[in-house]
């Protein structure tokens, strides 16, 4: 228990990150560091679209998996890590350091 | 003699009548608030596997993100481009035109396909009796003829100031002359009045300078009208069934009331009220709102302030002093003030000194000064997409584009709206639709501007710029 709560905890304090959650199969959000409804909103749109990815990899080449998705907004970045269970995590927009 | 006869008329009957009939119900349905959803409780042995087996990679992949010059200057445009502003249409109403009234107030609803704006005269003098009107186009008809309103409202008094209503599309609030408020459904051609203040002993006894909706405190569906007037009183109002608007909060501004924040010039005796010529609420908390004075300087102000006013004006409720902070003042009475809806200390104020300043609630001098006229300056508002931008009205007719990232000293673009110079007295960003800009003139007429793609389209970063800006730019 401590072990994952930690874990979580190295992953959210890194440089850049915003907010993290973890998701089950079913698209039910398991932990998260956002608020609810933002959580709510973020774990049933991503499901869908890691779904779709996913099975866009398997289409093109059936010995292939999904390992990362990323997608990448004006704003911010959103990472995916898939599996069994699957991992969201919210990046600020890290191009540009200088002007 | 002659006679004349038509020739025979030829008629035939037919009948029509439906086969087959279906019956079908629409309604809308209140928007329900998102349901919380508590995290359920899953077996941790495979949590913790799975987490120890993408730590590794999570985080190289983090630093990689950080590190990587690969997206730098990589922009992608969705939309294609607009140049160029240019105008988009030109609205008038002759019969009030004819009559030389100038466009006082603008407002879009809250669908952002009507635009309604308000007749009267800004230099009073004889003019304060005459009738005036409200005109609203909607653009998004077909059809749409630039000098028939699809709804007009005559006035018995020049209203200088309009605010739709910000959920139905339909009700709209003036202010006028003689100090009253007024509330109308402009889907109700034959008798659009809704609600009246009248003149009563609590009515404004000066022109009412603005009108805002505000939610009502626990019923967040529902809304009161505020007035603010130059005899120093802010009013909230709240609309029974028979027609009148009630007064349900109100407060006065009293020179000796106000907070010695800053110094002020003397007030000569006998004046105590201070008339309060603008007012903007906090898209932050919506019990803070900033005011400007005839005096020029900005007072930020609370709905929730319990002191009472010192104030002999009568009233049916108990008047009570808003003011808890004064920032310095313009060179002369201010006209317009808009808070940001992306900061929540900054606010910009625009007045007879030709100038804008930039303030933060946080002290009294203003961060920056910035002479955008050699005449007054009538109204400025925040861009509603993109944190940086601002328009101001200036005397001279033309609608200034200002864009804070790209230089602080002069105007993006400065647009002409009258040609021979005479003033635009109001202006408003279309926040449904954002890259309509409309503005109104002392002829009368209604320009509805289609900014260039560069005003409407938040970069990135632009947030952490204007955070930037203000704590930079504060001492």
């Amino acid at each position: 228990m401590a072990e994952v709560e930690e874990t979580l905890k190295r992953i959210q304090s890194h440089k850049g990150v915003i907010g993290t959650m973890v998701v089950n199969a079913e698209g039910i959000p398991i932990r998260t560091t956002l608020d609810n409804s933002t959580t709510v909103q973020y774990a049933g749109l991503l499901h869908q679209l890691t779904m779709k990815a996913r099975s866009t990899v398997r289409d093109i080449d059936p010995q292939n998996d999904l390992t990362f998705l990323r997608i990448r907004s004006k704003k911010h970045e959103i990472m995916v890590a898939p599996g069994t269970l699957a991992f969201h995590f919210l990046v600020k927009s890290s191009f540009c350091f200088t002007r | 003699m002659k006679s004349c006869q038509t020739a025979s008329i030829v008629t035939a009957d037919a009948s029509a009548q439906v086969r087959n009939h279906a019956d079908a119900q629409v309604q809308t349905e209140a928007l329900e608030p998102v349901g919380v959803q508590p995290p359920s409780r899953c077996d941790i042995p495979r949590l913790a596997a799975f987490l120890r087996r993408v730590e590794a990679m999570v985080i190289q992949e983090l630093n990689k993100n950080w590190q990587s010059h690969a997206f730098d200057g990589f922009e992608v445009n969705w939309t294609e481009q607009q140049q160029m502003v240019s105008c988009l249409h030109t609205l008038g109403y002759p019969p009030a035109q004819a009559r030389g009234l100038h466009v006082t107030g603008i407002s879009w609803n809250s669908t952002g396909s009507v635009v309604a704006c308000a007749y009267g005269r800004v230099d009073h003098g004889d003019w304060s009796m005459l009738k005036s009107f409200v005109c609203a186009w909607n653009l998004d008809r077909r059809g749409l003829s630039p000098q028939q309103p699809s709804a007009v409202v005559e006035v018995p008094s020049a209203v200088l100031c309009l605010a739709f209503h910000p959920t139905q599309p339909s009700h709209v609030a003036g202010g006028l002359y003689s100090g009253e408020v007024l509330v109308w459904d402009l889907s109700r051609p034959e008798d659009p009045l809704l609600w009246r203040t009248g003149l009563t002993d609590d009515t404004h006894t000066d022109p009412v300078s603005q009108v805002v909706w505000l939610p009502e405190p626990g019923h967040s569906h529902r809304f009161q009208v505020l007035s603010v007037a130059t005899d120093g009183k802010v009013l909230l109002w709240q609309g029974i069934g028979t027609g009148q608007l009630q007064l349900t909060e109100g407060f006065a501004l009293v020179t000796q009331q106000l907070p010695r924040s800053t110094k002020l010039k003397k007030h000569p005796r006998g004046e105590t009220e201070v008339g309060a010529t603008a007012v903007a609420f906090s898209s932050f908390d919506p019990r803070l709102f900033i005011l400007g004075t005839e005096g020029g300087f900005p007072l930020k102000c609370s709905l929730a302030a319990g002191e009472a006013a010192l104030t002999r004006m009568p009233s049916s409720v108990p008047l009570r002093a808003p003011a808890q902070f004064t920032f310095s003042p313009h060179g002369g009475p201010i006209y317009s003030v808009s808070c940001s809806p992306f900061h929540r200390n900054l606010f910009l104020s625009a007045g007879t000194d030709g100038h804008v300043h930039l303030y933060s609630m946080l002290q009294a001098p203003p961060l920056t000064s910035l002479q955008l006229s050699l005449k007054y300056l009538f109204a400025v508002r925040w861009s509603p997409v993109r944190p940086l931008v601002f328009a101001a009205a200036s005397g001279e007719g033309d609608v200034q584009l200002f864009d804070l990232q790209k230089s602080s000293q002069k105007p993006t673009v400065s647009i002409k709206q009258t040609q021979d110079e005479s003033p635009v007295y109001c202006l408003e960003f279309n926040s449904q639709q954002t890259q309509l800009l409309a503005a109104g003139d002392a002829q009368g007429t209604v320009k509805v501007w289609q900014l260039s793609t560069e005003f409407t389209e938040q970069g990135p970063r632009e947030a952490e710029d204007l955070d930037r800006l203000a704590a930079e730019v504060a001492t």
